[in-house]
């Protein structure tokens, strides 16, 4: 097939992602309530820290595992919805297995940064969280978003199809996500803290790489996947 | 003939491994620092290559499967999982164990440790997603792919892992921050300060009584209020005699050359048990330790194999 008819389709898939994510608003509204709700608790649960060297380590360290467990609450659904909606089988007919997995990709990374930059709003307000070079924090957080999205979307796919999903996607995404979320949990804290890009980029370059390795990846494996 | 063969090959495997064994307590010299507990490597190291080994025959098998769909290939990954994820947990037990002996700790996210429990969370998960999916051909096409997807990660486990500790207790110095092999020299009439990862050494006096040689060197370092003095040795041979210990750590310092009338030395700080194969008797028996644990491996993947392949093949033909 040609590339401008995969990106046709894709754009389509996507479209129609964003179309019935827009009437309904199932996702957004559940997982942005987790997010609130987790940011809520975690503060309320350590109180006002007190300022210290490793207050940008706890401070990243908790963003992220608030990010993580939203992720794995919102990212599953692209394709869980396919097989509780019995559409699957129409997408299969109408796009080819890449459009599905590159609309679906988009439409995971969208609703992922607009999880990230309110987790991030909130942190900032109610853990009182400092960012001290903002635009290194910023890039930090899309290229994680980016490795969180690359991993998890061939794992939803996965999961979908099998009988236990939402336990199942939480347990097969964890370990291999470790190496991204220590990365940008690292970075980050060095975002929080003021460092500059002499010791921000390197885990920039890591997550970059990891996004990208597991991106093309899933290009490979998905239709192996979609099959039927 | 094959039977007779396979006959020999079990016994001469069972023979070696009580051979090893008795070397590893009896034959194995203790190592000075260790103790006891270095004899431990003998197993930890070998279980440790042969999960490796094993997880990465999956990964291939994986791929071969998604090339091939014959159910085999399929239940020589999971066979190969499966002897993976046990030795996986020896290698993981005899590590704690020694950790907690030497070090203190039974876990210190150090990065090999971090390694080797994500290898256990990933085949963990593709058990549990094997035993959920119903369909047997859907099963194994997702299994197969999840394999392959896990071992694209497992390189950046490698990137991560300095960063994850600030240091790391394995013998190993290209892990170990800051610290490069050759270590780093002080000179009494030039440049007596120097930097060993975080610390900070300055060379106070290095001078021979008797058969050693002696170094007095300054250690300042984050999180000490006090300086501390080490005074590592050399023996008339020039091998390391004393190996003080860090104060608060479990590195040690260790003078690797002395010219007591140029002033110079050179001084590393190493890991308790690095050097530990530089023995002749324990270099052999690590070796021939490797050779039978990679073959008992061997021996378990085929009988686990044979087994897989039977109920394979029996799964295909109930399904048709």
């Amino acid at each position: 097939m040609s590339n401008k008819l995969l990106w046709r389709a894709t754009k389509a898939v996507f479209v129609r992602e964003m179309r019935s994510e827009l009437r309904s608003r199932q996702a957004l509204n559940a997982v942005a309530l987790f997010a609130v709700c987790s940011i809520v608790a975690v503060s309320l649960g350590l109180g006002p820290l007190n300022r210290s060297a490793e207050l940008p380590l706890i401070h990243a360290a908790l963003l992220w595992i608030v990010l993580l467990f939203a992720a794995f609450t919102a990212l599953s659904r692209v394709f869980v919805v396919e097989e509780e909606q019995r559409t699957a089988a129409a997408l299969r007919l109408a796009a080819p297995p890449h459009a599905v997995y590159l609309g679906k990709l988009l439409f995971n990374l969208v609703l992922l940064s607009a999880l990230t930059v309110l987790i991030a709003l909130l942190a900032i307000v109610l853990l009182r969280m400092q960012v001290k070079a903002p635009s290194i924090f910023a890039v930090m957080l899309a290229a994680g978003a980016l490795g969180l999205v690359s991993g998890t979307t061939l794992i939803a796919a996965i999961i979908a199809r099998s009988s236990s999903r939402s336990a199942l996607f939480a347990v097969l995404s964890f370990p291999l996500l470790i190496p991204m979320l220590v990365t940008a949990v690292r970075g980050t804290a060095l975002a929080l803290a003021g460092m500059g890009w002499d010791r921000c980029l390197a885990p920039v370059q890591t997550l970059l790489a990891y996004a990208v390795a597991l991106f093309i990846t899933s290009l490979f494996l998905f239709a192996t996947v979609w099959e039927d | 003939m094959a039977e007779r063969l396979a006959f020999t090959a079990k016994i001469s495997l069972g023979l070696a491994m009580s051979g090893i064994i008795y070397a590893m307590f009896l034959v194995v010299p203790q190592y000075v620092g260790l103790g006891e507990a270095g004899r431990i490597i003998i197993v930890h190291v070998p279980t440790a290559w042969v999960t490796s080994a094993a997880f990465a025959l999956s990964a291939v098998f994986s791929i071969v499967y998604l090339r091939t769909r014959s159910a085999l290939h399929d239940a020589s990954a999971v066979a190969a999982a499966e002897i993976g994820t046990l030795f996986c947990i020896f290698a993981t037990v005899t590590g704690s164990i020694f950790a907690e002996v030497v070090w203190g700790t039974f876990w210190n996210w150090d990065p090999r440790e971090t390694s080797i429990l994500v290898l256990l969370l990933v085949y963990a998960a593709y058990f549990a997603l094997r035993s959920s999916v119903d369909d047997i051909a859907r099963k194994r096409r997702l299994a197969a792919v999840y394999n392959i997807f896990a071992c694209v990660t497992m390189p950046f486990l490698l990137f991560v892992a300095p960063r994850v500790a600030d240091s790391t207790l394995h013998p190993n110095c290209a892990f170990l921050q800051g610290s490069k092999c050759e270590g780093i020299s002080l000179d009494l009439n030039g440049a007596k300060i120097g930097q060993l990862g975080d610390v900070v050494v300055e060379l106070k006096s290095v001078e021979t009584t008797g058969e050693l040689t002696q170094a007095r060197v300054e250690v300042r370092m984050p999180g000490l209020t006090q300086n501390a003095e080490l005074t590592p040795s050399l023996d008339a041979s020039g091998k390391p005699a004393d190996r003080p210990e860090f104060p608060g750590q479990s590195f040690r310092m260790v003078l690797i050359e002395a010219n007591p009338q140029a002033g110079t030395v050179r001084v590393n700080m190493q890991a308790p048990g690095t050097g530990l194969l530089s023995n002749q008797r324990t270099l052999w028996v690590f070796l021939a330790s490797n050779l039978t644990f990679g073959f008992l491996a061997l021996w378990l993947y085929r009988i686990r194999a044979t087994i897989l392949h039977v109920s394979a093949l029996v799964e295909t033909q109930e399904a048709h």
